[in-house]
């Protein structure tokens, strides 16, 4: 036997490799499973500065060495049929950012990975509490707030003083003022409001007392007709038609356009439109950074004074069910969640996930102006399809109506039938 | 590449069997059943068969299990669906939303179809006349109208009709001196559905165009050369030399125009986003998105689909049985 054939050497041989190529494999298997893996961010919209896209990327591949992270941004526009078909295909991002009011939507169908057990590592109940809401179905967390923003009012200053009014401290003088204003500046929006703009409406109902729906037992009882609810509308309606130019059927994109151009005295807006209008002339979406110095903001008042329950807009974040690589993605999703990634949204205008940052909003205008404007936030109804209504478009046609002047009262009737055919049907 | 060659290897022995069997041995009798050459032909047949199966009627026949289920959001991502029967069928037939999606459809339709095959054959005369140059000019501008996206085309067309800074609103108010000043095109549903008639038609013309140009070289030139010298003016060629000529050609142009504006979907989705009012505005294609991918009733969507597919069948059943009389010609 000490002369080993050159044919059973050559067998043997091969054994060895076979043996050796398997330890390799089995070896990059368990790479693939805590190691070098790629996890896929979807974020929404240019919301998040760049600034945080670049941490988050770098802090996650120096701790992760081998892995990257790629962030793929998604558009707000039909983003609950394109998570639904993503998330549940075989194709699936890891980590999604997901509207607070879509987050239920996909909390009850089991779309995301369960995160009750990492509820403390990822800040416990220092987390925005209407967020984790939105992010919990049936006591399981799944989805962590990611930022809130609410909305505020962006002015010029000179127009604002040259027709005398100052800044408005209750709802009524908002109203007064704007028409005030499109009266003084023919050809001018007092207050820009696009029909399908129907997120700025909601205040009016909340501030007259009424409500978007209320819980009865097991169903749910729309009330845009009910008698609170009509006089808020009206006030929109009179709003709409006398005081905005902006197309009755128009969309709230790039309100910056009509700002620039001089045409829009008043608009309302989340926090961070204050950079699209600020970008430089030549960006991509070129802004007027001169207005800068011209430039106010203030929260949208209330009907007694003090700042508006206004829509408390954001996003949560959640881990994909179908996630490859879970372990990494819940990695990023802490650094996602780390004061040094939150405390860039602060800095930026917007609310942090965070209670304990809330002071890195700063204390320049918009600071002042989101602080306000968080502390009376309100949410849409809290049901699993209550992103279906939005997706339906309800909301949007119904303000489109309102805008021309349509019929409040039989519309309010229609649109109630319809939302709760959706949400109890 | 290796189908396309097995393919054509196989391809003379269906010829040849055919040839073998067909004139030879048949003696020439009043209604003889025909004889192909045996299997070949159905061998032929499976790659194409298998394709169609695995890209259409695997996902028909997904459609129509889920058109009877209980489908959700939450099956999408893995519960069960349970069968629920034709409740998905009761509920949309009962709906009076899909009546008028329906209607809408249909009338939006015939008038596509109707302005689309008028411009197309106008284009197409057209072409015959020019030199050249200006033929090939034209031919350029068609075709790249026709590789337009039509995505694209319908962004760049809701710009021009812009309510604030739209060109057409622009020209109408400076050059003409009209008011339409921040008129806005797509809140009213008539008017929305101009411009997405506008939108499609210019995307179908070329084709239209295309085909029936390409059918308008095959009339004889003595043909028409003789009924002038008899007196008869260009528009009685066109009726009673050109159009039975090109009878079929028409007839097949038609019939796909109908069932491609039957289904439009992408300018409607488009414009729709832009502005307008959806309920007003819904056409059946995006009915049925907005049914399964909006609101997440799938179930409901399939139903409204299927309904739709078999609508569709029935007219390309006129389709299929003119192509086949043409054949038996």
């Amino acid at each position: 036997m000490r002369k080993l054939s050159s044919a059973t050497r050559v067998v043997a041989l091969g054994a060895v490799a076979a043996v050796a190529l398997a330890g390799c494999s089995a070896g990059g298997n368990e790479g693939t499973e805590s190691g070098s893996a790629e996890i896929r961010v979807w974020l929404v919209g240019t919301d998040t500065p760049e600034e945080a896209r670049d941490l988050l990327k770098e802090t996650f591949e120096e701790e992760n060495p081998g892995s990257t992270l790629v962030i793929e941004e998604q558009s707000w526009t039909g983003l609950v049929d394109l998570l639904t078909t993503s998330l549940s295909g075989s194709d699936s991002p890891d980590i999604v950012e997901v509207g607070n009011t879509q987050a239920a939507a996909f909390t009850s169908a089991g779309a995301f990975l369960d995160l009750t057990e990492h509820y403390e590592d990822l800040g416990g109940d220092d987390l925005l509490p209407g967020f984790v809401e939105a992010g919990t179905y049936e006591d399981t967390f799944y989805a962590a707030p990611l930022y809130s923003g609410s909305r505020l009012v962006f002015y010029k200053k000179d127009a604002l003083e040259a027709a005398g009014l100052s800044v408005p401290t209750s709802l009524e003088e908002y109203i007064s003022n704007a028409e005030e204003l499109a009266a003084a500046n023919p050809g001018k929006s007092g207050l820009w409001w696009p029909g399908q703009d129907w997120y700025n409406a909601l205040p009016f109902i909340w501030e007259n007392g009424g409500e978007i729906a209320v819980a009865d037992g097991e169903e749910w009882d729309a009330q845009f007709s009910s008698d609170e609810s009509i006089a808020g509308l009206e006030q929109v309606q009179q709003l709409m038609t006398t005081a905005s130019l902006a197309p009755k059927d128009g969309n709230e994109t790039n309100p910056q356009v009509g700002y620039c151009e001089g045409t829009t005295l008043q608009l309302s807006a989340p926090s961070w439109v204050k950079w699209s209008i600020l970008a430089p002339a030549d960006a991509e979406a070129p802004g007027c950074p001169e207005e800068e110095a011209n430039l106010g903001v203030y929260a949208l008042p209330g009907a007694d004074g003090g700042a508006a329950q206004v829509f408390a807009g954001g996003s949560n974040v959640a881990i994909s069910a179908n996630s490859e690589n879970p372990e990494l993605a819940l990695e990023a999703l802490k650094i996602i969640l780390g004061d040094e990634f939150q405390t860039i949204y602060g800095e930026n205008g917007l609310v942090p996930a965070k209670l304990s940052l809330a002071e890195t909003l700063g204390t320049d205008e918009v600071a002042q102006a989101s602080t306000a404007a968080a502390g009376n936030a309100r949410l849409t109804p809290a049901s699993p399809k209550w992103a279906d209504v939005e997706a339906a478009g309800l909301l949007q046609d119904f303000f489109v109506k309102i805008a021309q002047g349509g019929d409040i009262p039989s519309l309010a009737e229609q649109l109630d039938a319809d939302i709760e055919g959706i949400l109890n049907g | 590449m290796t189908a396309p060659v097995s393919t054509i290897a196989s391809a003379p022995t269906a010829v040849d069997g055919e040839r073998l069997v067909t004139p030879g041995v048949q003696p020439p009798r009043f209604k003889r059943p025909r004889r192909r050459g045996g299997f070949t032909p159905y061998a032929l047949l499976v790659p194409t068969l298998i394709a169609l199966a695995a890209i259409t009627f695997w996902p028909l026949l997904q459609l129509i299990i889920i058109s009877f289920q209980e489908f959700g959001r939450a099956q999408v991502f893995g519960a069960p669906a349970p069968f629920v029967g034709f409740d998905n069928y009761a509920a949309v037939l009962a709906d009076p939303t899909y009546w008028a999606v329906m209607g809408r459809s249909v009338a939006f339709c015939v008038v596509l179809v109707v302005v689309t095959m008028l411009a197309g054959t106008l284009v197409a005369l057209l072409m015959t006349r020019l030199n050249a140059f200006f033929r090939v000019l034209l031919s350029v501008g068609l075709l790249l109208a026709w590789a337009m996206p039509a995505l694209t085309a319908t962004i760049v067309w809701g710009w021009m009709f812009d309510t604030s800074y739209g060109v057409v609103n622009f020209m109408l108010t400076n050059g003409l001196g009209l008011d339409f000043a921040q008129h806005s095109w797509l809140v009213e549903p008539l008017s929305f559905f101009f411009v997405a008639g506008l939108v499609i038609v210019w995307g179908a013309v070329p084709f239209v165009a295309f085909t029936i140009y390409a059918g308008l070289t095959q009339v004889p030139e003595e043909v028409l050369e003789a009924a002038q010298l008899d007196g008869a003016g260009a528009f009685q060629r066109f009726r009673l030399i050109i159009f039975p000529y090109l009878r079929s050609v028409f007839l097949v142009v038609t019939i796909l125009q109908v069932i491609w504006d039957l289904k439009v979907f992408t300018q409607i989705f488009a414009l729709q986003n832009i502005g307008g009012v959806r309920e007003l505005t819904s056409t059946l294609g995006v009915y049925i998105y907005q049914n399964s991918l909006g609101t997440g009733e799938y179930g409901t969507g399939g139903a409204i689909a299927v309904l739709t597919v078999i609508f569709m069948l029935a007219i390309s059943f006129l389709y299929v049985r003119q192509v086949v009389k043409e054949e038996e010609l």
